[in-house]
C-alpha cells in the first residue's frame, strides 16, 4: 500500500489462471447437475428402481444413436431461444419471468402469418412470420420493460401476469379468429408447407430453428462482450448506483434488455411452430420459458453454458418421454431431477468455502 | 488488568491478521489503539468482543484467562462495543433504541407482561443525568443528529453494565466542538470506573484523551506506552514503520484561472435524515481547490450529487465548462468534462463485483478510441486499463479479478485512475481518504495536488479538516443547506472552520450544558 510499486501483470495473465478459471465455470455448472442426479437417484431407489440402470438407459436414449440425438437437439432448440431471452435479463438485474407468454404469443404471430398470408409470397412467407413473432413479442416484453423503467413497476410481478394474459388470449383467438375450420378446437390451420422450415435429419423432426437458436446464441455472445450496450447492462446488473454514477441510462438499458428478450422469445416462438408443430395450438409451449429459465440459471448467464444446458434439458425431455415406454420409471422422476438442477444452479456454491476469507 | 489479550494470534487463510498480540487495558483507563488499516486492530477487536476466536492465545478479564463464546457472553461480562455504523433502529426513537433488547417490564397482569415505559423513561433520564446529557427520548433515531446517536448508543451500553467500553472511530462523523463533548463524557466515564478502548487515527485526538496507547503494525504490537512518554511524531514512526511518509510537496502556485464549475441559486430536495440544499451559490476556477465543511447531513451530499447530475435540483443553475447543465444526467455532466469521486466507494464508487477492468474502464465504453463500428475494440481497452492502473500505481494482480481484491487505498486509486483519465475540466471528490491508510492518504493527496497544478478545479468534500486545510486553496462551510462561510487558506484553522461548521447547528441538543 504504502510502498507503491507496479508490476503490470500482463506476464501473469497466462494460461494457467485461464485454465482455472475454465476448470471453476465447469466446476459451477457439473456440480449442480451431480447433485441432482444423485437426489434423483435417492427417489429412484426410494420407488424401487436401480438408479444405474435407470440412469444408463437414459443416457443412451438422449444420445445412443443419430436419431435419439436428433430428438435431444429438437426438445432443446425452443430452449436455446428461451434461455437467451431470460439470460439477457438476468443478466442486468431484471427477473423477467415473462419469456413464456412471448414464446407464446410469438408462435401465436408466426402460425397466424404462416397461415393468413398469401400463398403466393412462397419463401418469404417464413421469414416474414418470424418478423412479426419478433414484433409482436418485442412490444410484450417491452411494456413492462418501461414500466419497470419509469415507474418501477416490479418486473416480476408484471411479467408473470402477462404471462396469463398470453395464455388467455392466445387461447381466445385460436377459439375465435383464428380457429381451423378443419381440425377442430382450439387450435390453428396448418401453416403453408412452403413456410415450413427445413428438417435437418429426417425423419427426425430436428429443424433449421435450431440453428437459428444456436446463431441467437452466438449473437447474445457478440452483444454481451463485445457491444458498449451490453457491457453496460452488466454493469447495471451488478450495481445500479455504480452504473448511474458512471453515466449509463439506467432506464434505457433496461427497456432494451426487455425488448430483445421479448425479440428472441418470439423468435423462438416462431421457430417453434414453423419448424416443429406447423401450427398454434393451446398448450403450443411446453414450460419452455421456465425450463429456459432453468438452463440460463445453470448456465449463469453465459452463452457457452446455455448451448450446454440446453442440450442436458433437451436430453432430460427426449430421454424421459421414452424411458417411459421401456421401464416403469414415470416421466415424473425427470420434473424432479429438472426441479433440483434449478435449485442448485442458484446455490452460490462456492460461498461455503469463501465465507471465511478476510481479515481485518 | 480489566482486559486485555496475551500472545493471541489470528489468521485468515494466509493473511496472519495477530501475532503475539498482547494487550493491557486497566480499570477506569482509556486506552488508544492506533495503526493503519489492515494493522490488524480490527481483528483485535473481534477478539475481545467474542466474534471470533484467537488461534493462539488468550483473552483476559479481571486478570483471569476467559474464552468469549460469543458476543453475548461478552456483554454479559460488560464488554460493549460501540460501533463505527451506528447500530441504532432508525425508524424506533432514541427511548426505545436505548431499551431495545433489555425493556424493563411491568410484573405479570392479566394480558401478559409490557414493557415499562416510565421505568424506561426514568432509567434513561437518570443515566443521561449521570453524565449529564439532555436526551430527547420521543426523536426517532433516524432524525436525530449523530452525535446524539451516539450518545444513546453508549448510554444503552451503560444501562446493561458494562465495564469496558470499546469505541471504533468514533470522531469520524463529529464535529470538532461535538468530538470535544465526547471526550468529557469519556473522562467522566473513565473517572466513575469504566475502561474504555479507543480506535481512532488522529493522533492528536489520542494524545488529547487517552492514558495510553497501543499501536499496532503488520499484525503485530509495535509499541505501547502511557501518553506522556510518546508524542506525535514517535507514533507516526511507529505506524508508517521506518520508511517515514514522504513530506507534503509545497502548495502549488498556479493562478487559478476561469470559472469551471459555477453554481447560482441551487437549491434542491433533502435524502432522508438531512437538510435540503438553499439557495447555494458556489464557483471554482481552473487550477483551484475548494474544500468544503460541514458536518455529515447538512447539504453537501445532495449539493454533490446536484453537481454531478445524479439528483435534479428544485431550481438554480448549474453551468461546468460555460454549458448550463442542471437537471441534466450524470452522462451530460461527463460529456462537458466532469470527473467524480463518489464518497461511497463501497457501493457507488465501485461495482465490487466486477473485474478490475470493468471498474477501471466504465465511463469510457462508448468513447471513439475504444469502438470500431457498433463494437468495442477490446484490446485497445484492456491496453488503457494497463495504461490508467500503471498511471496512478494501482497494484494488483490481473484485470480480469474481482475489484474486491484490492485493498481500500488500490481501490479508491484506481477510481482517481479512472476518473482522471479521461481529462475532465473538473474533479468533484467526496471524502477521498476514508477507510485509506496513511501511505495511501498522502498518495491520494499527491494525485490532487498533480491534477489541480495541471489546471484542473476541484471541488472536495471530506469531512477530515486537516485534509482540507492541507489540500484546498480555500474552504467553504455548509450548515443546515446553506453555505455559511468561506475561509481562505492562510486563515483555515480547525477551530475557525468548527466554529462555521456548528453555528447553526441550534436544534438545542448540545450536550454537557
Amino acid at each position: 500500500m504504502a510502498e507503491a510499486t507496479t508490476e503490470p501483470a500482463a506476464g501473469r495473465s497466462s494460461l494457467m489462471p485461464a485454465l482455472e478459471r475454465m476448470a471453476a465455470d465447469i466446476l459451477r455448472f457439473a456440480l449442480p447437475v451431480l447433485f441432482a442426479f444423485f437426489v434423483g437417484a435417492v427417489v429412484l431407489a426410494f420407488i424401487g428402481e436401480n438408479p444405474l440402470d435407470t440412469y444408463a438407459l437414459m443416457l443412451s436414449e438422449g444420445f445412443g444413436s443419430s436419431r435419439r440425438l436428433a430428438a435431444t437437439l429438437s426438445a432443446a432448440t425452443p430452449l436455446l431461444f428461451t434461455a437467451v431471452a431470460t439470460a439477457i435479463c438476468f443478466r442486468s438485474g431484471v427477473f423477467n419471468v415473462g419469456v413464456d407468454g412471448a414464446f407464446v404469443l410469438g408462435g401465436l404471430a408466426a402460425a397466424a402469418a404462416g397461415t393468413l398470408l398469401p400463398v403466393a409470397f412462397g419463401w418469404s412467407i417464413a421469414p416474414l412470420a418470424m418478423v412479426a413473432a419478433m414484433a409482436v413479442a418485442g412490444v410484450w416484453l417491452y411494456v413492462p420493460g418501461l414500466l419497470l423503467a419509469r415507474l418501477d413497476v416490479d418486473e416480476v410481478v408484471s411479467t408473470l401476469m402477462l404471462n396469463f394474459i398470453a395464455l388467455g388470449l392466445s387461447g381466445f383467438l385460436v377459439n375465435t379468429l383464428l380457429l381451423s375450420e378443419t381440425s377442430g378446437n382450439n387450435t390453428t390451420d396448418t401453416i403453408h408447407a412452403v413456410a415450413e422450415l427445413s428438417r435437418l435429419m429426417p425423419p427426425s423432426t430436428l429443424h433449421s430453428g435450431f440453428l437459428i437458436g444456436l446463431a441467437c446464441v452466438f449473437a447474445y455472445w457478440v452483444w454481451a462482450r463485445w457491444t458498449p450496450a451490453g457491457y453496460e447492462a452488466k454493469l447495471v446488473g451488478l450495481n445500479q448506483r455504480f452504473a448511474r454514477a458512471v453515466g449509463i441510462a439506467i432506464p434505457a438499458s433496461i427497456v432494451l434488455v426487455m425488448a430483445i428478450s421479448g425479440i428472441v422469445a418470439g423468435l423462438g416462438g416462431a421457430s417453434h411452430a414453423l419448424g416443429q408443430v406447423h401450427k398454434f395450438s393451446d398448450g403450443f409451449s411446453a414450460g419452455y420459458g421456465f425450463t429456459g429459465m432453468a438452463v440460463a440459471l445453470l448456465a449463469r448467464n453465459s452463452a457457452f453454458g446455455i448451448v450446454f444446458g440446453a442440450v442436458l434439458f433437451g436430453a432430460l425431455a427426449s430421454a424421459g418421454t421414452t424411458i417411459q415406454l421401456f421401464s416403469d420409471v414415470p416421466l415424473d422422476i425427470v420434473n424432479v431431477i429438472e426441479g433440483t438442477v434449478m435449485i442448485f444452479a442458484v446455490m452460490e456454491l462456492g460461498r461455503l468455502s469463501l465465507r471465511r476469507g478476510r481479515a481485518s | 488488568m480489566r482486559l486485555g489479550a496475551r500472545d493471541v494470534a489470528k489468521s485468515y487463510g494466509a493473511v496472519q491478521a495477530n501475532s503475539g498480540v498482547t494487550l493491557e487495558v486497566a480499570p477506569a483507563e482509556i486506552h488508544a489503539i492506533v495503526g493503519e488499516n489492515g494493522a490488524g486492530k480490527s481483528t483485535l477487536m473481534r477478539l475481545l468482543q467474542g466474534l471470533e476466536q484467537p488461534d493462539a492465545g488468550s483473552i483476559v478479564f479481571n486478570d483471569r484467562p476467559i474464552r468469549l463464546r460469543d458476543p453475548e457472553q461478552a456483554l454479559g461480562l460488560g464488554i460493549g462495543m460501540v460501533h463505527q455504523e451506528f447500530m441504532l433502529a432508525p425508524e424506533l426513537t432514541l427511548l426505545e433504541n436505548f431499551v431495545l433488547g433489555h425493556e424493563p417490564v411491568t410484573a405479570a397482569l392479566p394480558l401478559g407482561r409490557r414493557i415499562d415505559w416510565r421505568a424506561a423513561r426514568a432509567a434513561g433520564d437518570a443515566l443521561a443525568a449521570k453524565t449529564d446529557l439532555a436526551i430527547d427520548w420521543d426523536r426517532r433515531a433516524g432524525t436525530a443528529p449523530v452525535h446524539i446517536q451516539q450518545y444513546t448508543e453508549i448510554l444503552r451500553l451503560l444501562q446493561r453494565g458494562m465495564k469496558v467500553l470499546i469505541l471504533d472511530e468514533p470522531t469520524a462523523v463529529l464535529a470538532p466542538q461535538q468530538a470535544d463533548d465526547l471526550f468529557t463524557l469519556l473522562r467522566q466515564l473513565r473517572d466513575q470506573g469504566t475502561s474504555i478502548v479507543f480506535i481512532s487515527h488522529k493522533l492528536r485526538e489520542v494524545i488529547a484523551l487517552a492514558d495510553r496507547v497501543t499501536i499496532m503494525r503488520r499484525g503485530r504490537v509495535v509499541a505501547s506506552s502511557r501518553i506522556d512518554e510518546t508524542d506525535i511524531d514517535t507514533m507516526t514512526r511507529h505506524i508508517v514503520g521506518e520508511t517515514a511518509a514522504a513530506a507534503p510537496p509545497a502548495a502549488h502556485t498556479v493562478e487559478a484561472g476561469e470559472p469551471v464549475l459555477e453554481v447560482s441559486g441551487l437549491s434542491a430536495p433533502a435524502l432522508a435524515g438531512s437538510h435540503p440544499v438553499r439557495a447555494v451559490d458556489l464557483r471554482v476556477r481552473a487550477g483551484e481547490i475548494v474544500g468544503m465543511a460541514g458536518i455529515a447531513g447538512n447539504g453537501q451530499d445532495e449539493l454533490i450529487q446536484c453537481v454531478v447530475g445524479l439528483r435534479k435540483p428544485s431550481s438554480g443553475a448549474v453551468g461546468l465548462n460555460g454549458r448550463a447543465l442542471a437537471g441534466c444526467d450524470n452522462a451530460d455532466f461527463r460529456a462537458a468534462g466532469l470527473g467524480y469521486i463518489s464518497p461511497d466507494r463501497a457501493h457507488e464508487g465501485l461495482a465490487k463485483a466486477a473485474s478490475i477492468e470493468d471498474n477501471v474502464m466504465a465511463a469510457s465504453q462508448r468513447a471513439p478510441a475504444f469502438r470500431r463500428g457498433p463494437f468495442r475494440r477490446l484490446g485497445a481497452v484492456r491496453s488503457e486499463a494497463f495504461r490508467r492502473l500503471a498511471q496512478l500505481k494501482v497494484r494488483f494482480g490481473r484485470l480480469s479479478d474481482p475489484v474486491a481484491s484490492l485493498s481500500g487505498g488500490n481501490q479508491q486509486r484506481l477510481v482517481f485512475a479512472r476518473e482522471i483519465a479521461t481529462e475532465p475540466a473538473l474533479l468533484v471528490v467526496a471524502q477521498p481518504t476514508r477507510g485509506v491508510d496513511l501511505g495511501g492518504i498522502a498518495a491520494i493527496h499527491a494525485i490532487l495536488r498533480e491534477f489541480a497544478a495541471r489546471g484542473g478545479a476541484v471541488l472536495l468534500v471530506s469531512e477530515e479538516l486537516d485534509e482540507l486545510i492541507a489540500l484546498s486553496d480555500r474552504i467553504v462551510v455548509m450548515a443546515e443547506g446553506g453555505i455559511v462561510g468561506e475561509i481562505a487558506d492562510e486563515t483555515a484553522t480547525p477551530e475557525a472552520i468548527g466554529r462555521l461548521m456548528l453555528q447553526q447547528d441550534t436544534h438545542g441538543e448540545a450536550a454537557n450544558g
